[in-house]
């Protein structure tokens, strides 16, 4: 016989109480404990909004310059573009964020055995996952637009719709990849090793492809300057559609900015619209199947999978030779950690695409035989690019080796080995491979286009300055501002201490970049401009042994904080 | 209230829970005892609902997990092992959030938030955030948590770790009381003299199968020898043979 049926709670309404205390009571104690780190929060994110800002007047000045018009099909193509790739980074890391909470965290794992409806929990889960992906969208996004709007002269109301824009905007991949996260882990085959190489080789061929249409377009239009540019803009077409919601915002904010009310507002309710039925589509799966899938992923073969040691740790543990044993031991043990963990693995994926996109380009400038795009501006663009992602990813990966120790740290403050040994293996361990990684993609892409031995030789060095002093900075500010009660690394970056490692961190490469490479770019540059009559003044070279001084400094000093701070530290 | 028949659950190619039936009447103190590995958790999670039998069926109060699981969960409170709270909370407003979760009406539930801050002496410590509790005082947090809102059935997974003594004999006093008011009991613990001192009923897993269930006297008539719990756990777990509890 059943017992009596038990009432019901106004669940919705519960985990809207509960959110808004946890944020109430997290200010309080903020303010209370944790001013400094609070203010410099602030700090830093106004100082990225600040720096997009200028860049974006300038960028739209240019523009002006050249009288291109502010409304026309070239600016829309690149708000096209630019939001497109804003939705599929949305995409990846809502994804990423709501896989590790809905199916990683206590907190799911206590909601699920209480009466708390799937969708519900679900619903908690994809707000703060949304607003955990989507902060850098608009702190990034509106300094752009509001630049656009200084430049091209906009109504007012052009500004009051853009946050109205934005925030509508992150709902939808937010929801897309909600969904997709749960009928991935409900239905993937058993055998995803099999399945995830499957897609991410088709993702992978799909992607080159159309880069590849891209470049084609982009250098005929470079050359011939004629109607190429209207085939380079149609590589953009499956953007441009009318049912890409990426070309919804951008149809919305060309709208409001030449003063079309009602033509901004139709597509920003269709944002809306379509974001909210596709997050009621995710609730609805989320109700359907998230019990199960938690279900299906904590039975997902376990006991069947033999871990062991594997060629990959041998190569590390190589690549690290000159460290002794012991600190050999814990680079493995990171290395072994991060290579078995597969939202780190995917992030990882995503950072090499990204990677091999900035790399591969320079092929197709180099074939084209372009005048107007010299090996040196494309070099050093490539060098721009590939040191931005090494920051990215050494952000991502380790800066939160030292908080992800967590409550377990007492293991490793036990062992027989010093809090100075673990500090330097973990920096062995980010330089190794970033120096690696980097080198690799610099040297290659410099080797392929020709760049004198001069040029090959600086690159190296930057790269290498750049790889080393990062991977000091990251593990040495990892340890100096450790999260350890998060246990999420996507969020440990996306807090106090990752906002202020990766404004360090971008600070760095703007330093070592601007002192070792730019000099000698732009003399080669004035030299190619004039044909070779002005010749390379020695000077260019002066800002070397200043960015080498930056590095060294880079290295010690962030290591050494983080390693006071490390052995302070009580467990 | 507790009723579980024929479940077997497989991890892949592992089979944690094999075949198990158990019925646990209401107001009964189960202990269920194994060693490391035996499917304790696997069991319990499926109770809570958190895990789904592979086959067979689990159902509390009359409500199967899996087709009624809303309404089976209700009735049921899980301390588990580690237990959660969130940091940026005070322990006041878990009890809170707890009771409203499952519906109480309000003046009830201040109530008893004040009844269970009373009997597990919440008082010095609970209106500070929890993130400042020591194991203990979240234990003890958890546990008025879980009976906040009276449920039918509490299930708790080594409820003594992280209790100091006097703790430990309050929790006792406390968990018989419960029963003799009706609250069915199930509790998974490595503590034999616990088990023996509480429980009416024991059950014995190992590597997934039950190989024994039912009062002290039941155990001793099965392993035919008189003595402690912990004598007759040793001789049902080391007596049976490999081949009858590997569940592969």
């Amino acid at each position: 016989m059943n017992a009596e049926l038990p009432p019901v709670a106004d669940q919705g309404a519960l985990f809207w109480r509960l959110r808004a205390r946890l944020a109430r009571n997290g200010l309080r104690v903020m303010l209370e404990n944790g001013r400094v780190r609070l203010f410099t929060m602030i700090g830093t994110s106004a100082v990225v909004s600040a720096f997009t800002f200028g860049v974006s007047l300038y960028l739209f000045n240019e523009l002006a310059v050249n009288k291109i018009p502010f409304k026309g099909a070239i600016v829309e193509a690149l708000f096209d573009l630019l939001f497109f790739t804003l939705g599929t980074m949305l995409i990846f890391s809502t994804g990423i964020i709501l896989y590790a909470s809905l199916f990683t965290s206590p907190e799911a794992r206590h909601l699920l055995c209480s009466p708390a409806r799937a969708d519900h929990i679900f619903a908690t889960k994809f707000q703060a996952a949304v607003a955990f992906s989507s902060w850098g969208f608009v702190i990034l996004g509106l300094p752009i637009f509001v630049g656009y709007g200084l430049i091209s002269g906009v109504p007012w109301y052009f500004y009051a719709l853009l946050p109205l824009f934005l925030l509508g905007y992150v709902i939808l991949p937010g929801s897309v990849s909600a969904a997709g996260c749960l009928l991935l882990v409900r239905y993937m085959p058993r055998n995803r090793k099999q399945f995830l190489t499957m897609v991410g080789l088709v993702l992978t061929a799909v992607a080159l492809f159309w880069l590849y249409r891209i470049g084609m377009g982009f250098r005929r239009s470079l050359v011939t300057a004629g109607r190429e540019l209207d085939d380079l803009i149609g590589q953009f077409d499956l953007l441009r559609s009318s049912v890409a919601p990426s070309h919804w915002m951008t149809r919305g904010v060309m709208a409001a900015a030449r003063g079309d009310l009602p033509g901004a507002l139709l597509p920003l309710a269709q944002v809306w619209s379509n974001g909210l039925v596709m997050f009621l589509i995710a609730a609805w799966i989320a109700r359907r199947v998230y019990r199960t899938a938690y279900d299906r992923l904590s039975a997902f073969g376990r006991g069947k999978k033999v871990y062991g040691t594997s060629a990959l740790d041998r190569l590390m543990n190589a690549l690290v030779f000159y460290l002794d044993k012991r600190t050999r031991v814990l680079v493995v043990k990171d290395f072994r950690t991060f290579r078995r963990d597969p939202t780190q693995w995917v992030v990882l994926a995503i950072f090499g695409l990204l990677m091999l996109i900035g790399a591969s380009n320079f092929r197709q400038y180099y074939s084209a035989d372009l005048a107007i795009m010299d090996k040196y501006a494309i070099s050093l663009m490539n060098l721009c690019g590939t040191s931005i992602l090494l920051c990215a990813g050494l952000s991502r990966f380790v800066f939160p080796l030292i908080s992800l120790e967590g409550r377990k740290f007492w293991i490793l403050g036990l062992t027989p080995v010093s809090r100075d040994q673990i500090l330097r293996g973990k920096f062995a361990f980010a330089a190794t491979g970033s120096l690696i990684v980097a080198e690799t993609l610099i040297l290659l892409s410099d080797v392929l286009m020709g760049l004198p031995p001069e040029g090959l030789v600086l690159h190296a060095v930057a790269v290498a300055v750049i790889a080393i002093g990062l991977s000091a900075l990251n593990v040495g500010l990892g340890a100096y501002l450790p999260t350890f009660k998060e246990t999420d690394p996507s969020k440990i970056v996306v807090g106090f201490g990752g906002t202020v490692n990766m404004v360090t961190g971008l600070g760095f490469l703007v330093a070592v970049i601007g002192l070792m490479v730019v000099p000698f770019h732009v003399a080669q540059l004035a030299k190619g401009a004039t044909g070779g009559r002005v010749m390379v003044n020695p000077w260019v070279y002066a800002g070397i042994p200043v960015a080498l001084i930056v590095g060294a400094l880079a290295v010690v000093l962030p290591l050494r904080a983080g390693a006071r701070s490390l052995r302070d530290m009580e467990f | 209230m507790i009723s579980i028949r024929n479940v077997t659950k497989s991890y892949g190619p592992k089979v944690a829970v094999h075949d198990l039936s158990l019925q646990v009447p209401a107001g009964e103190l189960f202990a269920f005892l194994g060693p490391n590995g035996a499917g304790k958790t696997t069991t319990i999670k499926m109770l809570c609902g958190l895990l789904f039998p592979t086959t067979g069926s689990v159902s509390v109060g009359g409500f199967d997990l899996r087709a009624d699981g809303d309404h089976a969960r209700a009735l049921v409170s899980y301390v588990p092992d580690q237990p959660f709270l969130y940091e940026k909370l005070t322990g006041r407003e878990f009890l809170r959030f707890t009771a409203d979760l499952y519906a109480m009406p309000s003046t009830k539930a201040d109530e008893k938030i004040e009844e269970v801050i009373e009997l597990f002496h919440l008082d010095e410590f609970v209106d500070d955030l929890t993130e400042r509790y020591s194991h203990g005082m979240r234990q003890r947090t958890v546990f008025a948590a879980a009976l906040v809102h009276e449920p039918k059935l509490l299930i708790a997974d080594e409820p003594t770790v992280g209790l100091d003594p006097k703790s430990i004999r309050e929790l006792k006093l406390l968990l018989r009381k419960l029963a003799r008011d009706g609250m069915t009991i199930f509790l998974s613990t490595h503590t034999l003299d616990i088990a023996q001192e509480l429980a009416d009923r024991i059950g014995i897993l190992d590597r997934g199968k039950l190989l024994g269930c039912g009062t002290m006297d039941d155990l001793r008539r099965q392993a035919n020898q008189d003595g402690s719990l912990e004598d007759l756990f040793m001789k049902i777990t080391e007596e049976t043979p490999e081949a009858e509890t590997t569940a592969v």
